[in-house]
């Protein structure tokens, strides 16, 4: 008991100074806290309960609602399949895990789609004891790559799910959907031809190394609304005009500048990732004869892309960050329909703090999450620690 | 024939030509788009030549210029680049305070402090900037109204409209130029008279006094500056007066506030947003670069009696700060190009005013152009200004 007083006086109270810090942050403390209670005391949550399907979904047709639930059990197997294989969570991270995912789920489950969410939870549970007890198996290498493939094959599932079979126009595709939709997209195609740059920009080929780097300046350049603006008046001037590419939708427009965004931020990070490796590595590459594919696949590749994981997680938060500022192309991703629901109705008239509370919360919940693997990622490297 | 083919096969095996075939291949692609591009181009307007006409939109943040919506749309551009060079310097020397104050906090042995630098950067740096610009301006938009507003003994009035404050206002004597330019060579003059009487105090050992008195550089600086901007301020019939804010009914009733400086929602907004999440980067750059610092030193600098203050200022970040400038400019240039999201709150900068050209005007690629060059213009500034500390910073002590 002593040693605590101790511990507590010296560690708050220990010099002027201390006692000064201590003093500003409890008042900074106090009026946070008195804010956040007074906020709540005065929130009505009624409004997120009523539009709860435009902020997940945007405007998609009712009847063509039942393409979104085969995508999430699909994605929550594979996320919390890859969960167990390779992160292998411990408790805490766990029990974080499913209060996040209860919060979601207490926000927008309705009584329609509760069997739904059930069955997409049961899958979460079971395919992470599935893949729990095959990795501990001999087998696991196999399950391993699977999930890989798995993985690369998800985007065109998306795709084939949402718009096979006479689908909604993906003009109609909003809200978080929306936002997760683009970001998978910028990702998936940004990533790949990022790190073809990022090779091209480190080449010793005059020509090449010119052409890459004007790309990435150019596109680091200007920032990502002006691009984006730049898509919603001069890119169909710009597309070839057979097959009616010209008239390609907004949602599709959206997904090109934003690929081409996170490929030009991509090779930026992986260039320096390149840049860190010895050259003694090329060097033994080059005496074991092997050619340029095999050296950068083999070789280089693995070895760059593993120091830059942490940065490229961050460009990837940054990435699904930026996805709101599709509002630019007059879509109505999240951040949209949290603004637009409290003036379309007159009872929750004023009650933009509450929508804008659900949405930031929303984007919050997948950031962080992405950034706790990064830590955890840097962690298992052994990067920060010295 | 034969010879032919072999000499062939020995020179296609030759790096040398390999490489140039490569690079030609590549540069008849690249050549083969950017022809496409051009062509393209070509079909449409990409002349400035519209920017001489009548601009015909207003703009409500004028700053230094004095635009109205008869002047062409040069003069509107321009004040929209002010307007965005403005609060990009504020939002960055703000931005750097409060990363490195919450930076240093984050590794405070003080847990309050810690604790409110590791929430303050888990929770805003995970959330999109575009949502906390909306979110601070909705916070501005509560304040009361007008007709309600809060006044500090006629100082400061604060309501929805905007925060006035005191601002100094140049009297009609014509002095105010030459009042600044004084205070700036001044200001020269004291930096570098303060700086040689420190560098001499180091080198020879020998202290200016006073009777007794010690007068370090610093003090001979300050007082150097100041007894300058004062007496030519009585000297000059003092240019520059205060002007305090003033809330007034008209005839009809309604308030209506004029003078002193006013700090408008938007901008208020925009700022608050662009230092809040810049910040939270300048935090994780500072707390990461005094980390990546060797324990020893700052157990040296105890060892010599040190306080904890001085430990930071004059041993940790010193070293830290070579560390710590490159990632500290890529997030100025972020700052900068983030700072055009403030078209969804229409505080009128740069994108917000081109994207309005670009409608009115129905040509949007020399106006993207424009936008490019002017972005690319000021991210050059910046790199350059801290390229220059960069230097000065990593040639200390070598």
């Amino acid at each position: 008991m002593h040693k605590i007083i101790k511990w507590s006086f010296e560690t708050f109270f220990g010099s002027i100074f201390n006692t000064l810090i201590t003093l500003i942050s409890l008042v900074i403390f106090f009026f946070l806290i008195n804010s956040i209670i007074g906020f709540i005391a005065n929130s009505e949550w009624e409004l997120v309960r009523v539009n709860r399907r435009l902020l997940l979904i945007g405007r998609m047709p009712p009847e063509h609602e039942w393409r979104i639930w085969p995508i999430l059990w699909i994605s929550s197997y594979l996320v919390f399949s890859s969960i167990s294989a390779w992160a292998s969570p411990s408790k805490k991270d766990l029990l974080l895990i499913s209060i996040g995912i209860f919060i979601v789920c207490l926000i927008f489950t309705t009584s329609a789609t509760f069997i739904f969410v059930i069955s997409s939870l049961l899958i979460c549970i079971v395919s992470y004891g599935i893949s729990y007890f095959v990795c501990k198996n001999i087998h696991n290498n196999y399950y391993k790559k699977f999930l890989i493939t798995s993985w690369i094959l998800l985007l065109p599932i998306i795709f084939a799910i949402l718009l096979l079979g006479d689908g909604p126009k993906p003009t109609l595709w909003g809200g978080f959907l929306l936002n997760i939709i683009l970001a998978c997209v910028a990702i998936g195609f940004g990533f790949p031809l990022g790190v073809l740059f990022a090779i091209g920009r480190a080449s010793s080929l005059p020509a090449i190394k010119v052409t890459c780097t004007v790309y990435i300046e150019t596109i680091r350049g200007a920032p990502l609304v002006a691009w984006l603006l730049l898509a919603w008046f001069v890119l169909p001037k710009f597309l070839p005009e057979f097959w009616g590419i010209n008239n390609i939708s907004v949602v599709i427009r959206a997904m090109i500048i934003l690929s081409a965004f996170t490929s030009a931020y991509t090779a930026e990070v992986i260039r320096g990732g390149l840049q860190s490796i010895p050259k003694g590595q090329l060097e033994a590459a080059d005496s074991l004869n092997f050619g340029f594919i095999t050296k950068m696949l083999l070789i280089i590749l693995p070895q760059a892309i593993r120091v830059v994981i942490p940065a490229l997680i961050s460009t990837f938060i940054g990435v699904f960050k930026d996805t709101s500022l599709v509002f630019i192309l007059a879509l109505t991703d999240l951040l949209q329909v949290g603004r637009i629901i409290p003036e379309q109705s007159p009872e929750f008239f004023g009650r933009q703090l509450e929508a804008l509370c659900v949405v930031a919360f929303l984007f919050w919940i997948i950031s962080i999450s992405l950034s706790s693997l990064s830590k955890k990622v840097e962690r298992s490297l052994g990067i920060g620690i010295r | 024939m034969n010879l032919l083919f072999e000499k062939l096969c020995v020179l296609s095996r030759s790096q040398k030509i390999r490489n140039i075939s490569i690079q030609f291949v590549f540069l008849i692609f690249v050549g083969l788009f950017v022809y496409y591009l051009v062509s393209k181009t070509l079909q449409l307007d990409i002349t400035l030549s519209h920017f001489a006409s009548r601009a015909g939109f207003g703009i409500s943040h004028i700053f230094y210029t004095d635009y109205t919506s008869n002047d062409n749309r040069w003069a509107a551009y321009l004040a929209g680049v002010i307007n965005t060079v403005r609060v990009c310097l504020v939002g960055i020397v703000l931005a750097t305070l409060l990363g490195t104050i919450m930076g240093v906090a984050r590794l405070s042995k003080n847990l309050l402090f810690s604790t409110i630098s590791y929430v303050y950067v888990e929770i805003l740096r995970n959330t999109p900037l575009l949502i906390q610009i909306i979110f601070w301006q909705i916070i501005f938009l509560q304040l009361p109204r007008i007709s309600e507003a809060l006044t500090l003994g006629n100082n400061v009035v604060i309501s929805n409209r905007g925060i006035l404050l005191p601002f100094a206002a140049s009297n009609e004597n014509g002095y105010g130029g030459l009042w600044i330019a004084i205070i700036a060579i001044s200001l020269i003059l004291s930096l570098s008279i303060s700086f040689y009487i420190n560098k001499q105090e180091d080198i020879t050992g020998k202290v200016v006094k006073l009777y007794n008195f010690r007068l370090s550089g610093n003090l001979i600086g300050l007082l150097l500056f100041f007894t300058a901007t004062i007496v030519t301020y009585f000297l000059l019939q003092q240019p520059y007066n205060i002007d305090l804010p003033s809330l007034y009914q008209n005839d009809k009733g309604t308030y209506l506030q004029s003078g002193g400086f006013e700090f408008t929602p938007e901008f208020g907004a925009i700022l608050f947003a662009l230092v809040m999440y810049t910040g939270t980067f300048i935090t994780e750059i500072v707390r990461g670069s005094i980390q990546s610092l060797p324990k020893g030193q700052s157990e040296a600098a105890q060892a010599i009696g040190l306080s904890n203050y001085q430990t930071m200022t004059l041993i940790i970040l010193p070293q830290a700060l070579r560390s710590i400038i490159p990632p500290l400019t890529n997030q100025y240039l972020n700052l900068t190009k983030n700072s055009s999201l403030s078209v969804v709150i229409a505080y009128p900068e740069l994108f917000m005013v081109s994207r309005t050209i670009m409608n009115n005007s129905g040509r949007a690629l020399p106006v993207f152009f424009l936008i490019l060059l002017t972005y690319l213009t000021l991210s050059l500034a910046i790199s350059m200004v801290m390229n220059i500390i960069n230097r000065r910073v990593t040639s200390i002590g070598t």
